[in-house]
């Protein structure tokens, strides 16, 4: 038993010591944290772990690039269990260890950062892909019928944002507009696109994707309906056997490639791509780790929204209480600066479209409440079917 | 006074009093443990650390303390299911199915059933968890007493098929899609707080820990008074002397296990008949109260006393770890630290042995030649 | 002549009990030692003691004259003292050589010598005609094979002092006598050896002197060729035993059991009953005799019900109960002291109190709207204490457990008979027992047949067989062969109807 031990805690500081060498290596600048007792700069994680390839990871990564940058103490924090009450508890641990900015990561926190902007005016709260509103009691939100879309648009709601409080958003449409531009121009034709449940996310990211490729057929000098995208809202976020199989006889059918913006089913997708030898654009963030089938992805970015966010916060020219949108102005959306996928398709093709963006040369409709009909009906290069 | 004075020495040889003991070492045995992780990864705050750990449950005040004892209430509950099957011979690893299939019968009657008046809401909704987990439990049972399959196979089976069958059903049922989870119950369908409430503020203590309490009452008075609990342990203990004295013992198999699914499906309605804003998730995770209860009736050494005191003790070592992240320990080492004292404690039974040698009596060697 | 071994003065103090009280042991090279005592009375201890497991309180040990300390059982080994154990220490799947070399294998470059071994097995056992096969497996051979593997273990561990733990317990009388011829001849090679036991008889016809020793005491060491089994007997017990049954005449009365051709196979198919039918009288002990293994076991688990795969018919009087449940068995009126207390007769994890009620736990005696009456119980429990003389320390709080092997079987009797029921099935009921208990379990079951009660007796010790019973069914190979009574057959007779030697009318 005492070898056992020894060789445990043998291990154990082995593997922290490397630890500590690689965070070395990576900063030139000292750690914020040497020493430290109470922390400036605090995210609690939501249901996924800090390392979720996700919301939280992106966001934590934002914080301590400009921490570090700004030598701010920092540290993030986990929920005892995933229920709002104990979000606020541990918004509150961070804060009573010294936290003056709280970032939390995703929609899971609206009803927690709801719950605490009023009691701590001295702390500055980020929310990501949220805003923050009230506990949706039973009697607002309307269950009796589930296939009905829970609407939250009601009197008893309360959406009020205190000064203190940073909702960020992005724009889901410039960033799919991207990708659909960049994979017509790189010669692909048919084409698809499998949302998740048709929030107004997913409904941005498919009209994007739409109008994208029509803009890059329209510079190439296509003939009307030259492009041609299958459009699905699969209604599910989790990986399926329905999701795969349609993915796989859209593949077989021609399709060449297809963008997912469906959460966990963009797995089934990946299974069938792999199978069938087809592509895929993927989401959120950059996934071409996750499968050599991705060329490239319709990207949030997270990193930069937070580390933007703090700068604001901490130079004192921000403006909290009002929603921020991340856009392709403020870096905040885009895709991955790596485009050795693409055949023709590169950084310089890229560079032209985005300052496009930018400069307002084009304007991406995100409009997410339009029927798809009417989408259809707009752009003339591509031939939208609608698979729903 | 001279009485009180023989008891009081007598205690370390008395039944209750051993396994108190080894218990208690085993405890000490576990923080111990985690006090040289922490000296190892943070030898400068490590005291502070574990001051912090043991003071936890009483951080915030009674605040945490409600904290604690929302978390203890299930991992109480699963923690007698778990105890219970074993004194009764069985190993229930299914717990955590259990749990999740009584969490979804909780949730599915709070969220739809809205026909039920006032209190009679959460009744139902707790009665169906129960009786969801009995026959979660009910089937191991049956695989067992007639066809022999292990209940330890059968179990972490229906583990795994509860877990992906509730995903569906939360899905195809009270999914909201907004959020990706089950949707919230009616307000008539959270366990009513009882004025536990009012002892702890700004927490999300719920009557569950009643709950708790009463389900430990109730199996301390089966196994202890009853001759159906003198037949479930007589079968436990010796299947072949209950078969020779004309127990039914596969029958008692089956009972044993629905009671053992029963409270497990107990534990799921305490979890989730809140208003804490806590969900079923559409993530395929087992969930960990079903597991925690395995450590805590090895921690209370399966009898529903010990049971109940392991459980609090747990809840408030979980609590005491989230505070230990004022600290600058990485929340993966707390885990670590944390998951080392529950497991290490988990270990009493084996200190029992040494206790006993310890404190050595007159009846150890009543055996003689034998 | 030298000692090869000396315990002289041993005390052993255990916490509250004082287990060897200044116990002397002398054995002499080349004899055969006897240390005789009734369950309990710190045989076991001492020789605990020998093998380093337990340190003396006070006392010496010498070994071939030199005083020394004996740690742990590796410390004995290499002063060549080895035991058989009354349990065998053997693993079934390996082979009989896999078994001896367990613990002393020989390796060459890692890999194990077995071909070395098996010569030496091989020669081992032709010099001490053991007529052992060395790739035998262990689940294949018989437990007298079985036994003699664990004295090959010993000497091919070159052991010159060996100890015999209860050796004949598990034993039929063909191999016991085999058994003793193997003990002469490892003397004669010059091996000294200490048996222990509380069989007279065996004592008596193999080894040469005998110490005694009673409740921890030393009582003296004795010549076994110039003492009697009787004063042997009450050195052991410290008064008189009886060594005959008392018992008057039967009066036979009304048919209590009748079993009707009763077949049964086992599970690969080997049939282990064959037609067996019989009645059982009130005021009758009908004894069934037999070599272990002939259907015995399964006979009485078909008539109590613990196995219900079989065919033919099984009457209470004349109710037919072949079908019917254990329970409902039991409440016909069957008492039942189990072959195997550990396994069927007692709950071990439970009290002397909860165990007493094993059968009866439901009736309204114990019980009051499916709780327990403890107070009933208790006063249940202590007076059968009493009336059945159970020699326990803390009552019916007592755990199984820690009770002695003859208290665990009082207590099952005492349980059983209280039933007072028509018919009692007594299988084995004094295995592994001492010459006290014993008696005192023999008289129980004479006064229940005289009290007009039937009682089917399984037994395997022809003493037991002869003085007990009043007619004796032989069972061979899962058939009745011989219909007999005790007054019209000797020994030697029902040792051939035994071995299926010969048939009788049944």
């Amino acid at each position: 038993m005492k070898k056992l031990l020894v060789l445990v805690a043998a291990m154990v500081l082995v593997f922290t010591l490397s630890a500590c060498n690689d965070t070395a290596d990576e900063n030139t600048l000292p750690d914020p944290n040497e020493g430290a007792t109470s922390f400036e700069i605090a995210l609690v994680t939501d249901i996924g772990t800090i390392d979720d390839g996700s919301f939280n990871q992106g966001a934590w990564e934002g914080l301590v690039e400009y921490a570090v940058e700004h030598q701010f103490t920092h540290k993030y924090y986990q929920p005892i269990e995933k229920s709002t009450n104990d979000y606020v508890d541990a918004i509150e641990l961070a804060i009573d260890n010294g936290a003056r900015t709280v970032v939390c990561p995703g929609y899971l926190f609206e009803n927690a950062v709801w719950l605490v902007q009023g009691d701590y005016p001295e702390v500055n709260f980020i929310i990501l892909d949220g805003s923050p509103h009230n506990v949706i009691t039973w009697d607002d939100a309307s269950t009796a019928d589930v296939d009905e879309t829970v609407t939250i648009a009601d009197g008893a709601m309360d959406f009020t944002v205190e000064d203190n409080v940073q909702p960020i958003f992005y724009t889901e449409h410039e960033s799919a507009f991207l990708a659909g531009y960049a994979v017509v121009q790189d010669g692909f034709t048919e084409l698809g696109f499998i949302g998740g449940i048709a929030v107004p996310a997913v409904v941005k990211f498919g009209y994007g994707f739409v109008q994208g490729a029509d803009q890059a057929a329209q510079d190439m000098g296509l003939a009307d309906d030259a492009i041609s995208i299958n459009f699905w809202y699969s209604n599910v976020f989790w990986e399926t056997s329905e999701v795969q199989s349609t993915a796989a006889a859209w593949y077989t059918g021609g399709t060449e490639i297809i963008f997912a913006a469906a959460g966990g089913a963009g797995a089934s997708v990946m299974t069938a791509a792999s199978q069938e030898d087809g592509l895929m654009v993927g989401v959120d963030v950059d996934q071409s780790d996750v499968s050599e089938t991705i060329i490239t992805s319709a990207k949030k970015e997270l990193a930069i929204s937070v580390y933007d966010t703090l700068v604001e916060i901490y130079g004192g020219t921000g403006v909290l209480g009002v929603t921020a949108v991340f856009d392709v102005t403020n870096d905040g959306v885009g895709l991955p600066q790596d485009f050795s996928r693409f055949d023709t398709f590169d950084q310089a093709a890229y560079d032209i479209i985005f300052d496009k963006l930018v400069d307002g040369d084009i304007i991406v409709d995100g409009d997410n409440t339009q029927s798809l009909a009417t989408i259809i009906a707009k752009y003339d290069k591509v031939e939208v079917s609608d698979e729903n | 006074m001279n009485k009180l004075f023989k008891k009081i020495i007598g205690f370390p040889q008395s039944e209750s009093g051993e396994s108190f003991l080894s218990s208690f070492s085993a405890i000490l045995f576990g923080v111990a443990f985690g006090f040289i992780l922490m000296l190892i990864f943070n030898p400068s705050e490590a005291f502070e650390g574990i001051g912090i750990i043991l003071t936890g449950g009483f951080e915030a005040g009674r605040s945490s303390l409600g904290t604690v004892l929302v978390n203890s209430a299930p991992i109480i509950i699963t923690g007698l299911s778990v105890g219970f099957a074993f004194k009764t011979g069985l190993f229930n690893i299914g717990a955590t199915g259990q749990l999740t299939v009584g969490a979804f019968a909780a949730i599915f009657v709070g969220v739809n059933w809205t026909f039920l008046p006032g209190n009679l809401h959460w009744i139902v909704a707790v009665l169906a968890a129960i009786l969801a987990g009995a026959i979660w439990g009910i089937i191991p049972g049956l695989l067992k007493a007639f066809l022999n399959v292990h209940e330890v196979v059968a179990t972490i089976m229906l583990n795994y098929i509860a877990m992906y069958l509730v995903v569906l059903g939360v899905k195809e049922t009270v999914f909201n899609s907004l959020r990706s989870e089950s949707l919230s119950v009616h307000p008539n369908a959270a366990i009513p707080t009882f004025g536990l409430d009012k002892i702890f503020p700004d927490s999300s203590i719920t009557g569950g820990l009643i709950l708790a309490f009463i389900a430990v009452i109730i199996i301390y008075i089966i196994l202890k008074k009853t001759t159906f609990g003198y037949q479930l342990k007589a079968v436990g203990f010796n299947r072949y002397a209950a078969q020779y004295a004309g127990i039914n013992e596969k029958m008692n198999i089956v009972y044993s296990m629905a009671i053992a699914g029963a409270l497990s499906g107990l534990a799921g309605a305490v979890v989730f008949l809140t208003q804490s804003g806590i969900h079923i998730t559409t993530t395929y995770i087992l969930l960990p109260q079903g597991f925690d209860g395995i450590a805590v009736a090895l921690l209370g050494l399966s009898t529903p006393i010990g049971v109940l005191f392991a459980g609090i003790f747990f809840g408030y070592i979980k609590v005491g770890g989230f505070f230990l992240q004022r600290l600058a320990f990485e929340k993966e080492i707390i885990s670590v630290i944390i998951a080392s004292i529950i497991y290490f404690s988990a270990l009493s039974a084996i200190f029992k042995k040494y206790v006993r040698k310890v404190f050595a009596t007159k009846k150890n060697s009543d055996g003689g030649d034998e | 002549m030298e000692y090869v071994i000396e315990m002289l003065n041993i005390t052993k103090d255990f916490p509250g009990i004082r287990a060897n009280d200044n116990v002397t042991l002398q054995l002499k090279k080349g004899e055969i030692h006897a240390l005789l005592g009734e369950n309990g009375a710190g045989k076991s201890t001492l020789m605990s003691i020998l093998f380093g497991l337990y340190q003396p309180t006070s006392g010496t040990i010498k070994v071939r004259g030199e005083e020394v300390v004996v740690r742990n059982p590796n410390d004995a080994n290499e002063m060549q003292i080895g035991m058989v154990h009354q349990h065998f220490k053997l693993v079934h799947n390996f082979t009989v050589a896999e078994n001896i070399i367990l613990g002393k294998e020989d390796t060459n470059r890692g890999f194990l010598n077995m071909d070395d071994a098996i010569k030496k097995i091989t020669a081992l056992s032709e010099r001490y005609n053991f007529n052992i096969d060395a790739n035998a497996l262990i689940s294949d051979i018989s437990v007298g094979m079985q036994q003699r593997v664990e004295i090959l273990k010993m000497l091919y561990r070159d052991a010159e002092i060996m100890i015999f733990d209860e050796p004949t317990a598990v034993l039929t009388p063909q191999e016991i006598s085999e058994l003793m011829k193997i003990m002469k001849h490892l003397t004669e090679e010059g091996k000294s050896i200490i048996l222990i036991t509380h069989k007279l008889k065996e004592i008596k016809a193999v080894s040469n002197r005998c110490s005694v020793l009673r409740k921890g005491k030393y009582i003296g060491t004795v010549d076994v060729g110039k003492t009697s089994i009787e004063q042997m007997a009450e050195m052991m017990v410290g008064r008189k035993v009886l060594f005959e049954v008392e018992k008057g005449a039967s009066k036979i009365g009304e048919s209590i059991l009748s079993v009707k051709n009763l077949n049964m196979t086992n599970k690969v198919g080997k049939e282990v009953l064959r037609d067996v039918s019989f009645e059982v009288k009130a005021g009758e002990i009908l004894c069934i005799a037999g070599i272990e293994g002939n259907g015995q076991t399964q006979l009485i688990e078909a008539i109590t019900g613990l196995n219900s795969h079989f065919s033919g018919n099984v009457f209470i009087r004349e109710d037919e109960i072949t079908h019917k449940s254990i329970r409902n068995k039991t409440l016909t009126g069957i008492g039942h002291i189990p072959e195997d207390r550990h396994k069927h007769g007692l709950v071990l994890d439970y009290n002397l109190g909860e165990n007493m009620i094993l059968q009866s736990y439901f009736d309204n005696e114990f019980q009051n709207y499916g709780f327990l009456d403890f107070e009933a119980i208790s006063k249940h429990t202590n007076d059968l204490i009493e009336r059945f003389d159970i020699r326990i320390g803390r009552g019916e709080r007592t755990s199984a457990r820690s009770m002695s092997g003859g208290n665990q079987q009082k207590a099952i009797v005492a349980r059983e008979f209280d039933r007072n029921p028509d018919l009692m099935i007594a299988v084995q009921p004094t295995r592994g027992l001492d010459v006290g208990a014993i008696e005192y379990i023999h008289k129980q079951l004479v006064r229940l047949r005289d009290e007009n009660k039937a009682v089917l007796l399984v037994s395997l010790e022809l003493d037991e067989v002869l003085s007990v019973s009043d007619r004796i069914l032989v069972m061979y190979e899962g058939e009745l062969v011989a219909n007999v009574y005790p007054k019209d057959v000797t020994e030697n007779d029902l040792g051939l109807y035994m071995s299926g030697s010969k048939r009788g009318a049944v």
